[in-house]
């Protein structure tokens, strides 16, 4: 993997603390990573592992409690909230599970939407490569209602790689999708990586999407417990269910450690 | 920005046209409004009376000056309701000065035909100032020839002068429409001895006008010197009286409408931006700064403001078009005054528009900087339930400071109390707007167990979604009650004052019969009717207007002059302190609304001026209680002789036997143009009059009642539309469509039962706190119907702007919406 002096993103004892009534609940306690330019990285984890939280903060739209985040040389903390939004719209793309799209404007619209919320003139040659990439070229001028699941998300997509982002964050981006359809839109995004060098930090529960990717991150209570090299789905499926047993046996012992509860109404 | 704004309210067409409706109609009254008030602000009455004159030294108002509290000088100029009046000896020094080639006196002298056709009576000197000219015949010479238009020269013309029937021979043939005695003869029947009502100038050819109206100036004193151009300040005209009302009008409704929109157009506004958290956090999230989403939210509303006054300006306008000729037709508004287009008004209003457009998108957008943008990865866009602890403080304070109000306006008697009721009932929907999440979730839990009972599996819901959706239906709420606070207290108001005014007039009318006549009544028939045998007592009465200051402001009071002798016996005013007996030339008696109002108190010498100017320090002897009946002040008569413009009686009222009909029947015979009427017909005479001026208001209030209906089904219809995605899932998971339906009008009724009972509270409290300063009952008086109409009419309401458009919703199959945005 050629990589350049400087990753696309790092994110340093990043900790997220959401206040409760009762305990404080703590979502991320600690977490270091690096992503560098031009890879595909899947965080994988239980529900209320602080995946979720972990893409938040590294894409500038939470803030962490304790922890630093660089996106390129840039470090956010101490950006004010319209030069984090300028930042976010230049420099990051954002693929979200559903409704990623304005439903007032057309395809071509949603696409453009930040470089026109940022007075850029868009590049249109890239434009055309991107939404050539996308297969959208015959599409530009319809509403997302009358896009399919599928072609709402690569819409999403072309809007995240129209601006040349430093790095694209997905959030479970196949999550309401069929497995063909998940399929045709990992495959672009795979592709997004291998041609462009784009970097793609993508948040999955899917062994079979994180199997896209050339590195996996596992989160669990806040924390990572496994940094590898992407070793095909079979082996991603076995490294969650073994930690889905450990958790079994341990959970409560765990929660009464890191003060945290684990479940769906944690992290939002 | 503006595009993207353009694009957004296309989305949301069912939202946009509820914000557009309550814009557009706030346009149209405003214009309507707007106009009346130009018109009346521009009026300038046309030289008519001294259209031939250069100058003309008149009394046309009268000027209070006071210090207030910093030590400045204070001044409150009001028109004299009476007309004002010059010395006549004034006309001579005039005439002495070099370059005056005429000056001439003009009296005003009341004057019916035979047949009832009033008439302005002047004295032969002033027809140059006019000009009247001679057609035939000649200028009357002796004391019973007239000069007028439409007659033959040599016939003799009956005419009532000063109330008295006399005969004149017609001298000669005039144009325009006033009846010319001899100069001698105009001054011994002008109703202020000694004083006339102008002095008209010619120059000499070749004389600076400016430097003469100086030197008049100096002779003048407080009187002013007009110029050709202004000196239709100086005529009494109908038109005058009639530009006042516009203002009057337009200015105290336009000013409750503005206050109006800014509030309806802030909840709709407010509404639509929190049905879109998910769409502006996602645009927060790929690229909108703060500043930019809130700068779209602003041009939205600027964009649907313009529109709106692109709609409702000329709507406007043609509104006031019609409302114009409804005056006219109900004597409100002589015909052919002079209304304007609007060309100020109609820029106005679409200023006032889009200013409070724009307002409420800037109150709305500083709820946008509390979207995260991390909302837009959320499964659903979740708001706070509760409100914040802000919020609670505030509503707690505006509540108290509502209830002080209350306790002010309950204590407080009189006009005091009006307005504290009325800051009372604002106050009281601000609260409600500002506690409504805390409210509706305690009238969620305690409506639970009710709603449950009644609707089963469907209250159960109903229930829940109240306690959990208390913020969102907090606008639903507010709205609600201000319609019913609104509609409950002041509609009613204007009920309980004309009741109350016909019943105080009823109750305190000793008297059996009345001389009444348009053109006023002269001393002969008093004299007459107290010579009829079996009358027990005469009471002459005159209606006037007196003026008093009030903060420094002059203000018009409604007087009436009576003969004290035997008033006892014609009349109970319900005195409360003092006594009418001692009502004499130097003393005066005032109703409890006004010394309240004012300040005054039994034995006080007060300062008050008379219809005409004159500065009198009457004490106060006697206060009573049926000032709505009989106006607030009454005067001995012998105050105001010479003071009023007819310096006639307008009725007179008889205390005596049914036996003595029929002599004073022929008394009334003896006084043409004027009749015996029963005191049933006096008040009667009131009621009609008072439902005159009462459909101005009715029609007004309907306006704003109807505008704040308006806008709650706005809101109502916009909360509907906006739980599509919702209502698909309850369905997805197995609710029939039935009970959907059940539920949403379970939900409904819970909170058209809160509305109902805080719009009420806040209605009853607002109407007895002011019925109780009005006539000292507690419980107001509110017509059966009434209930039934705002109850009703609430309910209809609630049901018809929720059910229809989740009938609507619920048409469309659960999957199409599931996936669609909220």
């Amino acid at each position: 993997m050629m990589v350049q002096h400087e990753p696309a993103v790092r994110v340093e004892g990043l900790t997220r603390i959401y206040p409760a009534d009762g305990e404080p609940v703590r979502a991320l306690a600690g977490v270091d990573a690096v992503f560098a330019r031009g890879t595909f990285t899947a965080v994988m984890g239980p529900s209320g592992s602080g995946k979720s939280t972990l893409l938040q903060a590294a894409a500038g739209l939470d803030r962490p409690t304790q922890g630093s985040v660089w996106i390129g040389g840039t470090e956010l903390s101490k950006l004010s909230e319209t030069k984090l939004t300028e930042l976010r719209r230049g420099r990051i793309g954002f693929v979200f599970q559903a409704f990623n799209l304005i439903g007032a404007l057309t395809v071509e619209e949603n696409i453009l939407l930040p470089l026109r919320l940022a007075g850029t003139r868009p590049d249109q040659v890239w434009l055309n490569q991107v939404i050539g990439r996308v297969g959208l070229t015959d599409r530009l001028r319809h509403r997302p209602s009358a896009l399919s699941g599928g072609q709402q998300q690569r819409v999403a997509i072309a809007r995240a790689l129209a601006s040349r982002p430093d790095v694209i964050f997905c959030d479970e981006p196949t999550g309401a999708l069929d497995t063909n359809t998940a399929a045709e839109v990992l495959a672009l995004l795979r592709g997004v990586v291998d041609e462009h060098g784009q970097t793609v930090v993508m948040v999955t529960h899917d062994p079979v999407a994180a199997s896209y990717a050339d590195r996996v991150i596992v989160l669990a209570d806040g924390r990572i417990v496994h940094d590898m090299p992407q070793p095909g789905a079979d082996r991603i499926a076995e490294h969650l269910a073994a930690l889905g047993r450990r958790r079994a046996v341990t959970g409560a012992v765990t929660s009464a450690v890191t003060g945290s509860v684990t479940g769906e109404g944690v992290v939002r | 920005m503006t595009s993207l704004a353009w694009r957004m309210l296309r989305h949301r067409p069912g939202s946009s046209a509820a914000t557009l409706l309550a814009l557009a109609l706030g346009a149209l009254i405003l214009t309507a409004m707007g106009v009346l008030v130009e018109s009346g602000l521009r009026y300038h009455p046309a030289p008519v009376r001294y259209a031939a004159a250069d100058l003309v030294v008149a009394r046309t108002d009268t000027t209070f000056t006071s210090k207030d509290f910093a030590g400045e000088i204070n001044r409150s100029t009001v028109a004299l309701p009476e007309g004002g009046t010059v010395p006549a000896a004034l006309a001579g020094q005039i005439r002495e000065l070099p370059g005056v080639a005429v000056a001439a006196t003009d009296e005003n002298i009341p004057v019916v035909t035979a047949v009832g056709v009033p008439l302005s009576g002047r004295g032969w000197g002033s027809a140059a100032l006019t000009p009247a000219e001679l057609v035939a015949g000649a200028a009357p010479q002796r004391g019973d020839e007239i000069a007028l238009g439409g007659a033959e020269v040599g016939s003799r013309v009956d005419l009532v002068v000063g109330g008295v029937l006399r005969t004149y021979t017609v001298s000669g043939l005039v144009t325009g429409d006033a009846v010319f005695f001899t100069d001698a003869q105009a001054a011994a029947l002008a109703p202020h001895p000694g004083q006339v009502s102008a002095i008209g100038v010619r120059a000499a050819p070749g004389t600076d006008l400016d430097d003469l109206r100086t030197r008049i100036a100096g002779l003048a004193g407080d009187a002013h010197v007009l110029t050709r151009d202004d000196s239709g300040l100086a005529e009494s005209s109908a038109d005058r009286a009639a530009a006042g009302l516009l203002i009057q009008i337009g200015a105290s409704f336009g000013g409750y409408v503005a206050l109006l929109i800014i509030f309806v157009v802030a909840a709709t506004v407010g509404l639509s931006v929190r049905h879109r958290r998910r769409d502006l956090a996602l645009v927060r999230a790929v690229a909108a700064t703060p500043g930019q989403v809130r700068r779209m939210i602003m041009a939205e509303s600027a964009l649907i403001s313009v529109l709106a006054g692109v709609i409702g300006v000329p709507s406007g306008l043609a509104a006031a078009h019609w409302l114009t000729g409804e005056l006219t037709t109900r004597g409100f508004l002589p015909a052919g005054f002079p209304m304007l287009p609007g060309a100020l008004a109609g820029p106005a209003a679409f200023a006032i528009v889009l200013a409070s457009a724009v307002l409420a998108g800037l109150l709305a957008a500083r709820r946008v900087s509390r979207i995260k943008p991390a909302e837009a990865l959320g499964e659903a866009a979740a708001e706070p339930a509760g409100g914040g602890r802000g919020r609670l403080i505030g509503g707690l304070i505006t509540l108290a400071l509502a209830g002080s109000a209350a306790l002010a306006a309950v204590a407080a008697t009189g006009q005091t109390a009006m307005g504290a009721a009325l800051g009372m009932l604002y106050l009281f929907v601000l609260a409600v707007s500002l506690l409504a999440p805390w409210i509706n979730r305690a009238a969620a839990r305690l409506l639970a167990p009710a709603l449950r009972a009644v609707f089963g599996t469907s209250g159960y819901l109903a229930a829940a979604n109240l306690r959990a959706n208390a913020r969102g239906t907090a606008t639903v709420l507010t709205s609600l009650v201000l319609a019913v606070g609104f509609g409950g207290s002041v509609w009613f108001l204007q009920n309980n004052l004309e009741r109350q005014a016909v019943a105080e007039s009823r109750s305190g009318l000793l008297a059996t019969r009345a001389l009444v006549a348009p053109a006023g009544l002269s001393d002969s028939a008093v004299a007459a009717l107290r010579a009829v045998p079996g009358v027990r007592a005469v009471t002459p009465v005159r209606h006037t207007t007196v003026l008093a200051t009030l903060m420094g402001d002059g203000e018009s009071v409604a007087a009436r002059a009576v003969d004290p002798a035997g008033l006892a016996s014609t009349v109970d005013l319900s005195v409360k302190s003092g006594s009418l007996a001692a009502l004499r030339d130097g003393t005066v008696a005032v109703s409890r609304t006004q010394a309240s109002m004012f300040g005054w108190d039994l034995g006080e010498k007060v300062e008050m001026r008379l219809g005409d100017g004159t500065a009198i320090h009457p004490e106060v002897v006697a206060i009573y209680q049926r000032g709505l009946g009989f106006g607030d002040v009454i005067l001995p008569r012998a105050t105001v002789l010479g003071h009023t413009a007819t310096n006639l009686d307008d009725e007179i009222l008889i205390s005596a036997p049914a036996s003595a009909d029929a002599a004073l029947r022929q008394v009334a015979a003896g006084h043409p143009g004027s009749a015996l009427v029963d005191t049933a017909a006096l008040t009667g005479g009131l009621a009609r009059d008072l439902a005159l001026s009462a459909w101005l208001n009715r029609m007004l209030i309907a306006v704003m009642v109807g505008y704040t209906v308006v806008a709650a089904a706005n809101t109502m219809v916009m909360s509907a539309l906006a739980r599509r995605r919702e209502l698909a899932l309850l369905r997805l998971t197995g609710v029939t469509r039935r009970q959907v339906r059940r539920m949403v009008n379970a939900e409904q009724i819970g909170l058209l039962g809160t509305a109902v009972v805080l719009g009420g509270a806040i209605a009853a409290l607002t109407l007895s706190s002011v019925v109780r300063a009005l006539t000292g009952n507690l419980v107001p008086y509110v017509p059966p119907l009434g209930w039934a109409a705002v109850l009703g009419g609430t309910t209809v309401l609630a049901l018809a702007t929720t059910i229809l458009p989740i009938a609507r919703l619920l048409r469309v199959p659960p999957v199409g919406h599931i996936g669609i945005k909220e």
